[in-house]
């Protein structure tokens, strides 16, 4: 075992179930300064419902979402993403009508805590310089003025990660970033996942693509049927019997 | 009202004033992306409202449409509150609602003459209105520049993102709807005072959704489609008055030409808040195109 830092989310026994459907059965982790967590599981194990219930989108039903040791549990999303979590979407969520530069402002701290303070000012220049060294970070900046929605899949990617460290948050959730991506667009996402590390104090990333996970990650956490099933280092996990079994015996959807 | 061909002109002045306050009063509430089928209702509290204070109470009529318009806007908030919990085609239903019932509850008040309708209100004259006009638009202009804009762009494009980035989104949508509700009232306000008598009919449904089609009708994207609908709107009958008995239907039918040929509103393009100045600089020095004056960055 590496040496840990300190708990930065804590998951205590998280449950959820939609009219008796179980998404979540009791899943318990925690996730440490400075590390990348990997979050795999097949179809329909539960991972981005985790991540949905994490950032405050749907309610737990039981269980404690602890942040830097607070209980942050049933906060809605707003307060969460002012405390520091931040994320993206698995089905790409951008404002298209909005350009690629204000996609990123939108998300400055400062305006989106306080939003009537702003009305009768105008962007103030050192924002937009901020914003544009998140663009320059995701290899943006010479999109800045197009609308969002004319980016091309693989650069919109880019941008809802960019946008979600405009608020310079500490933990970012990625879902699903490789999700439809050729092998050189995912080597590329690698590397400017690795470009965001130094930004945020933890990465959890929900994917599919186990080169990529094996690449960046520092540990995996397993999920099948809203349950835990493993969790350790990628390396030893990806190996385990029940893993194997999860993805070869359950999962025999196309994705 | 003034007798005569100045008459006239004070009323087009007057009336295109009103309309275009009640049309950004719309706007306002959809830049959080709310349709409100409720504002004619505001305008009948805001009218009733300051007629009362300057009938009864002898509350000079700025101060009081100003009163109106701020309490209005309070009750905007406190209706809003539980409406603004539902969304799309139930808030409409919810803002139908709200028109309808505030019509009932004037005319059963017996205070303010109930049906028979309420009269004594003087004072208000069409400069004032150009001003306040001219006053709400300069506003809306600068909040259409400001970071807020974006705030509200993004609250309407995709709520629940607008949250998971720290906005409150609740807020946002209360103080827009309270702003449109106060608008409304204002508008109302000044317009009862110009008409010197109100009847509780006058603010039946088809008000608000007359008020609702200036803001479709000229465009939702930006400040200058609503009043350029409601001019319009309000102005056109005036043009095909020599049609005589065919008029309302050649209005109609202006309507649907106008929806069928520009089905986004006439005037869409919708303004940035914020541009890379220095990115604009270095696409001049060389031969690329200018990317900040392409038409896809103006939609």
């Amino acid at each position: 075992m590496i040496a840990r830092g300190t708990p930065i989310l804590q998951i205590d026994s998280l449950s959820k179930s939609f009219r008796g459907l179980v998404a979540l059965n009791a899943i318990s982790f925690e996730v440490y300064d400075g590390e990348i967590l990997g979050l795999i599981g097949p179809n329909g194990a539960g991972k981005s419902v985790l991540v949905n219930v994490i950032s405050g989108f749907y309610g737990a039903n039981s269980g404690t979402i602890r942040y830097r040791g607070r209980d942050v549990t049933g906060f809605p999303s707003h307060e969460l993403s002012r405390l520091g979590i931040a994320r993206t979407y698995q089905n790409i969520r951008l404002f298209r009508r909005m350009t690629v530069l204000e996609n990123v402002l939108v998300a400055s701290k400062r305006h989106a805590a306080k939003p009537f303070s702003s009305a009768f000012t105008v962007t103030r220049q050192a924002d937009i310089a901020a914003a544009m060294a998140q663009l320059e970070r995701m290899r943006l900046a010479d999109k800045a003025d197009r609308p969002a929605g004319s980016l091309a899949y693989g650069e919109a990617r880019r941008l809802e990660i960019a946008r979600a460290l405009a608020g310079e948050p500490s933990i970012l959730f990625l879902d699903e970033p490789a999700a439809g991506m050729n092998e050189r667009e995912t080597e590329e996402l690698s590397a400017d996942i690795r470009l965001c590390r130094a930004a945020v104090d933890v990465i959890v990333i929900i994917e599919h693509d186990m080169e990529l996970l094996r690449d960046l990650s520092d540990r995996l956490l397993v999920i099948a049927s809203g349950s835990k099933i493993a969790e350790g280092p990628p390396k030893a996990v990806l190996a385990d019997p029940a893993v194997i079994e999860a993805y070869l015996g359950a999962d025999d959807d196309d994705d | 009202m003034v007798q005569g061909d100045a008459g006239v002109i004070q009323d087009y002045v007057m009336f295109t004033g009103v309309n275009i306050l009640l049309a950004w009063s719309v706007y306002i509430i959809l830049l959080s992306g709310s349709l409100s089928f409720g504002n004619g209702a505001f305008m009948a509290i805001g009218a009733y409202l300051s007629g009362v204070l300057t009938v009864k109470f002898a509350v000079p009529l700025l101060i009081a449409v100003l009163v109106a318009g701020i309490l209005t806007g309070f009750f905007g908030v406190l209706v809003g509150f539980p409406a603004l919990r539902t969304r799309g085609v139930y808030l409409i239903l919810v803002t139908v609602g709200i028109a309808a019932s505030v019509r009932t509850a004037i005319e059963a008040i017996d205070y303010v003459g109930g049906v028979r309708g309420f009269g004594g209100l003087a004072g208000a004259n069409p400069w004032q209105i150009a001003v306040l006009v001219a006053i709400v638009g300069g506003v809306l202009w600068m909040v259409s520049r400001s970071p807020l804009q974006r705030i509200l762009d993004a609250v309407r494009e995709d709520e629940q993102v607008a949250r998971a980035l720290g906005i409150n989104v609740v807020q946002v949508k209360l103080v827009s709807f309270g702003t449109g509700a106060a608008l409304a009232a204002i508008a109302g306000g000044f317009y009862g005072h110009y008409m010197m008598f109100l009847r509780p009919d006058e603010f039946d449904i088809m008000l608000s959704v007359y008020i609702v089609f200036y803001v479709i009708l000229g465009g939702t994207n930006n400040l200058w489609g609503p009043a350029l609908g409601a001019a319009f709107l309000t102005l056109a009958p005036e043009f095909i008055r020599g049609l005589d008995t065919w008029r309302p239907t050649v209005y109609g039918l202006l309507i649907v030409l106008l929806l069928l040929i520009r089905p986004e509103g006439l005037l869409t393009f919708r303004l940035v808040t914020a541009r890379a100045a220095h990115l604009r600089r270095a696409t001049r020095d060389s031969d690329m195109p200018a990317r900040n004056r392409s038409p896809e960055a103006k939609r």
